[in-house]
């Protein structure tokens, strides 16, 4: 009898003494959001989770899922048999690579197990040199393993490699943030990194159609969808601020557009938080980037915050940001070319260093209450 | 809801439809199968093959293969007329075309691209200039899908083949199919057409083709459509396609006159401080190529749908790029270019409908304004 199965282990949790138990909770919930939809068990055992059960053909799927839940510090393709001798060895066999250099690595949780752990490794790698004259056993640089893990309940989990996971924390046990979700590079990688710490993330869209196009949110909630596979967050919010931009465009000074237009994201998302419970924004800006995110831009859109606005990529260049959505897997829908923001009132030159007084002065112009009032009646939710 | 973009594609005709349904039930069978319900559905396409033709063409001297479209039409007739050599077109062309002569250089042949004046026509002259003994074809839209100007196909043919003989002359008559009077004379040897610009449906074209012309197959296998196009024949498509021609054709002539009133009239209540007029008066009474200068016409074709009028800004199959290469090619500067708004009609456009079309536009365009 031997059975497929994909073992899981765990990143930090160990670390959290007595909240622990609190922790895994949550870390099961997520493995079992991560696999809806696919036929499995989850089990837990001493210090890692076993998903049996199965669709065999479904394997990749099963690994691949796992491996981006946060918290998952490493994962592997395993084969449970019963602990004795010759169960392990035929598991063995199907993990040993066909040829080269190899070592049997035994882990001995059920101490009473007749042999010890190296007994056990000396004795699987000795019968699979037997069988396997292609085979060569070399300790010290091999390559390949054959890992064999004894465990309390008479059985046996023997496997050949780890697949290292997502890391992080699980999602649900660090808060609630609401997410400034562009159609950009930038916002995607930055919710990502907050759920990373195992945040709940939130994602909120701001358009303005009609000057944006449905192809734009379309690609918003693609990559708000893409997301969800990380965050487990499978909803989107989007406010439209077409108006605001239009009023901001008519009474104000043409290089503070950006700058206006983000105090008004950021007073409609405080709101928005309130509603979902979220603690903190979160945004994609990094130092610099574009003129709306010098120091001078981020204190502006500060000035009108509350709460928190958590800035994860604030320290990094363009090229590790892009290199970090190419890894999530987001970039190639960041780029698709639909303009997120209308161009139609970006000014030539925007204002990089606006005094505060400025900025106050040129919004004074406006009926700011009303406007997010308004904004707040185009309020969408969107069930990914 | 006011639908004044039927060059990008007209409502099916329900009529039509009706009438080509038993195709979809009862008559399901293979045109190709050896039964008696095989033969019927033979029967019925070739009477629609024929139906076609007829409606521009000679039966004695034009053949007729179904296609998915224009587009796959263009294709054919490029690829298979121009095989060495050079091959002329203009630079008012649809996608279709165009980008077909884009990719003739990939397959050694050189294209070559003649302007076209400010209204979309081309320059007649400099396309002559390009044609010498090694052109192997010439490819000239019929009527402007952007700026709705008609060439006159006929005396470039002539003028062509007066010339070189043996080039071969194609047009895209994709919008000129139904709308104008056609008679397809020995001058021209290949036409594209397709259905859902005339009330039938999308995934229909045909490519009209002079007899005795040699033409490659464009897909391998079972041998339909003279060998040129093998797979089994969109039966049901084929069959609306011809049984909205032939309403069309009814009434051709009323209607283009019908419809060259109500072209007028919707320029003529157009607000003139906002729109400037790009379709000349001699094109086609579908079409009415307008722009408001150094809006966005994008947004303001999103204004207008939210007010119930469709319309476009100009080729739908291009509207992903910012400007049109089309209008650039007449020699529009960007600021038109953006505001380009194309209104296009069909039989069931009435007065009022453009009227109030007018109407919002004016009001959607002064409100946009207002906001730059």
């Amino acid at each position: 009898m031997m059975e497929k199965v994909v073992i899981i282990r765990y990143a930090e949790i160990h670390l959290k003494g007595k909240n622990r138990g609190y922790f895994e909770r949550i870390f099961i919930i997520n493995l079992e959001r991560a696999l809806k939809g696919l036929r499995h068990e989850l089990h837990r055992t001493s210090g890692r989770y076993l998903v049996e059960k199965f669709d065999t053909a479904r394997y990749e799927e099963v690994m691949e899922r796992v491996g981006r839940v946060f918290g998952v510090h490493s994962c592997s393709e395993g084969l449970l048999v019963p602990n004795d001798m010759d169960s392990i060895f035929e598991a063995a066999k199907c993990v040993a690579p066909a040829s080269g250099t190899f070592k049997v690595e035994t882990h001995r949780a059920d101490k009473k197990f007749p042999l010890t752990s190296m007994e056990i490794s000396a004795e699987i790698g000795g019968r699979l040199l037997a069988h396997n004259h292609a085979l060569k056993v070399d300790v010290h640089d091999p390559a390949a393993h054959v890992y064999v893990d004894i465990r309390e309940n008479g059985t046996a989990l023997v496997f050949g490699s780890y697949r290292p996971g997502a890391g992080g924390m699980p999602v649900g046990t660090a808060g609630t943030g609401l997410l400034l979700l562009s159609g950009g590079i930038d916002s995607p990688v930055a919710g990502y990194m907050m759920a990373k710490r195992g945040m709940t993330v939130e994602p909120l869209h701001f358009h303005s159609y009609p000057y944006t196009n449905e192809g734009a949110k379309e690609k918003v909630r693609e990559l708000a969808a893409l997301l969800a596979k990380y965050t487990l967050v499978d909803r989107l919010r989007t406010v439209n601020v077409a108006h605001i931009q239009e009023e901001i465009h008519k009474h104000c000074a043409a290089d503070l557009n950006v700058t206006l237009l983000r105090r008004f994201m950021v007073r409609i998302a405080e709101r928005i938080a309130g509603k979902v419970g979220a603690q903190c924004l979160i945004t994609g800006e990094s130092l610099g980037q574009v003129a709306s995110q010098t120091m001078e831009g981020l204190t502006s859109s500060n000035s009108v915050a509350t709460l928190p606005i958590l800035r994860p990529l604030i320290g990094f260049d363009k090229e590790e940001i892009i290199e970090r959505a190419r890894r999530i897997g987001s970039y190639e829908t960041s780029v698709l070319p639909y303009e997120d923001c209308c161009t139609v009132f970006l000014p030539e030159h925007p204002a990089i260093r606006p005094k505060l007084s400025y900025i106050e002065e040129e919004e004074a112009k406006l009926d700011v209450e009303a406007l997010i009032e308004e904004a707040m009646g185009t309020l969408e939710y969107i069930r990914l | 809801m006011i639908y004044l973009d039927n060059a990008a594609t007209t409502a099916p005709d329900e009529a039509a439809v009706a009438r080509a349904q038993t195709f979809l039930k009862e008559n399901f069978y293979n045109p190709s199968a050896i039964y008696g319900g095989g033969f019927s559905v033979h029967s019925a396409l070739k009477g629609a093959r024929e139906g076609l033709i007829s409606r521009i063409a000679d039966p004695a001297k034009f053949e007729l293969i179904f296609t998915s479209g224009g587009t796959e039409s263009d294709n054919q007739a490029i690829f298979s007329g121009a095989r060495r050599g050079n091959a002329v077109t203009t630079g008012g062309e649809h996608a279709a075309v165009f980008e077909s002569f884009t990719e003739l250089k990939n397959r050694g042949v050189e294209p070559r691209f003649a302007p076209v004046l400010r209204d979309g026509r081309v320059d007649k002259e400099a396309l002559l200039a390009l044609v010498d003994e090694k052109t192997a074809l010439v490819s000239v839209v019929h009527v402007n899908n952007e700026t709705g100007a008609v060439n006159d196909i006929f005396a470039l043919a002539r003028a062509v083949k007066a010339k070189n003989p043996r080039t071969l002359f194609h047009s895209d008559g994709v919008q000129a199919f139904g709308k104008l009077p056609v008679r397809l004379t020995g001058d021209i040897d290949l036409y594209s057409v397709s259905a859902h610009k005339i009330g039938g449906l999308k995934g229909t074209g045909a490519l009209f083709k002079r007899k005795n012309l040699n033409l490659l197959p464009f897909i391998y296998g079972g041998g339909q459509e003279s060998g040129l196009r093998s797979g089994t024949e969109n039966v049901f498509g084929a069959m609306t396609f011809a049984y909205a021609a032939e309403k069309k054709f009814a009434t051709l002539s009323a209607d283009g006159r019908r419809l060259l009133k109500l072209r007028e009239r919707l320029w003529e209540l157009l607000d003139k401080d906002i729109f400037v007029r790009i379709s000349p008066e001699d094109g086609t009474p579908y079409i009415l190529a307008t722009s408001a200068v150094g809006m966005r016409g994008e947004v303001l074709v999103r204004m207008l749908w939210e007010r119930g009028v469709v319309a476009g800004t100009g080729s739908a199959c291009s509207s992903r790029h910012r400007f049109s290469r089309v209008l650039a090619a007449c020699g529009y500067d960007e600021k038109t270019m953006d505001g380009a708004l194309r209104w296009s009609f069909s039989p069931a456009t009435t007065e009022e409908d453009v009227e109030r079309a007018a109407e919002i536009a004016n009001d959607v365009a002064a409100t946009f304004k207002g906001n730059l």
